[in-house]
């Protein structure tokens, strides 16, 4: 296949939200991103830290400026599992990075046979599932298709989503159902561009999480060894490779792209 | 393998269509002493089964027991387990549960799921009480020498393929899938199938029909269950795999 990687120079004007933007990958991909935005863009951050993000806005808004341009910031602290967040402010999803560690990943602790109490599951499910189908199909009804209008959906994805691991069964479980929810997406609305990207092992809180709680000793060791060795990657490489995607636009839509496949 | 062994099964969604079936193709199949628990929120149609299921009742010493709950909520899961638990008194050699229960949801646009309690009721119905009933029922019979364990994922090709429409559906039935993975993963000694049946003449289909006006070549429940049996009885599958009724 001929390989097209002509590139768009940046991301255009655009309205650009970031969710889980307090930090780690959510954190970064809001620093790369409005470096690719024209002025008379707006970025949007949500997460439940108002304090963290905050700081981020001032950081990004500084940055526009001294770079010449002007960039719209707005910061939603909102914790996206209660309902009432999901108001019309936040109208358009670019990314899905879920605010609170031990709630994105998961109790990690536990294998499968524990979870017994179904309001535990309903909770993980609703905020990692539910939340980001919701947001989403809002995104798409304030901003419903139209001549010159380009509407991308990413999902941070995981290997978890298509691969099982031992005593991950809740962000295995989310993961996979997200994965599939984009999926029906780029099915239903051709001219939606999606992408479930995995980011690969990052080198974030999330990961130590992971190394420390794991309850499965060969799955916890596989973690310590990756973080031993250095081969985490950090949240600029893997944003890094999630620009090239978005630039050279190629990808198929509703494919899950491993950072390891770029 | 000619029997299923002197077992508990369970069958959630049991009043109608395929775990109706499923209840009928697995009763000839369990030795006396057996336990059979039909659950669902019928308990007026789950007598009727139990009735009909009279001669097993009687020739095969298999004890059936209705258990009219709604397993969307943790009452409803609690209930069921509890009443596990009872029967966990019975000297069996089979533990085999059946996750049938399922809905349909909304067959909408995606873009029109902006009610988080719609979406997170669908879910909590058709993942997390699977996933909260089946660590129960693995928590009244832990693993042993001499138990054979079966738990079957009643699934669709949807787990596995995207429809337009049919975000909540194919969304939990891929949940599903990887709940049931990962159990395989992690407990050997539990033998896990994801079983997708087909479309069947059941009252599901006639929803389907209704809400998207295309009609399917339908197969009849009983055959489908008869396979999904059959494959529990030779017991070859490897755990953990997804299996469609077409293949088998």
């Amino acid at each position: 296949t001929e390989n097209n990687s002509v590139r768009a120079p940046d991301l255009g004007r655009a309205l650009c939200v970031i969710t889980g933007a307090s930090r780690g990958f959510g954190r970064t991909a809001a620093r790369q991103m409005s470096r690719l935005l024209k002025p008379s863009s707006a970025l949007v951050l949500a997460a439940r830290s108002g304090d963290e993000l905050r700081a981020l806005q001032a950081e990004l808004v500084a940055d526009a400026e001294a770079g010449g341009g002007g960039l719209l910031v707005e910061v939603v602290p909102a914790d996206l599992a209660q309902p009432d967040a999901l108001e019309p402010e936040v109208k358009t999803i670019l990314y899905e990075t879920p605010p609170s560690l031990p709630a994105s990943l998961g109790d990690v602790s536990r294998y499968a046979k524990s979870f017994t109490n179904m309001a535990e599951v309903d909770s993980y499910l609703s905020l990692n599932v539910s939340s980001s189908l919701c947001l989403t199909a809002s995104f798409l009804q304030a901003f419903p298709q139209r001549p010159g209008l380009r509407r991308t959906v990413i999902n941070l994805s995981s290997l978890c989503a298509v691969q099982p691991f031992r005593s991950w069964v809740l962000y295995c479980t989310g993961k996979a159902a997200r994965d599939m929810m984009f999926r029906v997406l780029a099915e239903e609305e051709p001219d939606v561009r999606v992408l479930n990207y995995s980011p690969g092992p990052l080198d974030t809180d999330m990961q130590m999480l992971a190394r420390s709680r794991t309850a499965d000793p060969d799955i916890k060791k596989s973690f310590s060894n990756m973080f031993a060795q250095g081969q985490l990657l950090t949240c600029e490489a893997s944003c890094t490779k999630l620009v090239k995607l978005l630039l050279e636009d190629n990808y198929v839509s509703g494919a899950h792209v491993d950072i390891y496949d770029v | 393998m000619s029997t299923l062994g002197k077992g508990i099964c369970i069958i959630t969604g049991a009043s109608k269509g395929f775990g109706r079936a499923l209840a009928h193709e697995v009763s000839p199949l369990l030795e006396p002493g057996s336990v059979l628990l039909l659950v669902a929120r019928s308990g007026a149609l789950l007598q009727e089964l139990k009735e009909e299921l009279h001669s097993f009742t009687d020739k095969q010493q298999l004890a059936v027991h209705c258990v009219a709950v709604d397993l969307a909520t943790r009452t409803g899961v609690n209930e069921t387990v509890r009443i596990v638990r009872q029967e966990a008194e019975n000297k069996i050699d089979h533990v085999l549960l059946i996750n049938n229960a399922g809905s349909l949801g909304d067959i909408s646009e995606f873009r029109s799921f902006t009610d988080i309690e719609t979406v997170n009721s669908y879910l909590s119905f058709n993942v997390s009480s699977a996933l909260a009933l089946t660590a129960g029922v693995l928590q009244v019979f832990p693993c042993r020498v001499g138990l054979r364990w079966s738990v079957v994922n009643v699934s669709s090709i949807l787990a596995l393929n995207a429809l337009p429409s049919w975000v909540l559906y194919c969304t939990a039935k891929a949940a599903r899938h990887a709940v049931f993975s990962v159990l395989s993963k992690e407990e050997p000694n539990v033998k896990v199938l994801s079983y997708s049946p087909g479309p069947m003449d059941t009252a599901m289909q006639v929803d389907i029909l209704r809400l998207t006006g295309i009609r399917h070549c339908l197969y009849p429940c009983q055959e489908s269950a008869a396979k999904l049996i059959k494959l529990l009885l030779d017991n070859d599958f490897t755990s953990g795999k997804h299996l469609d009724f077409v293949d088998v």
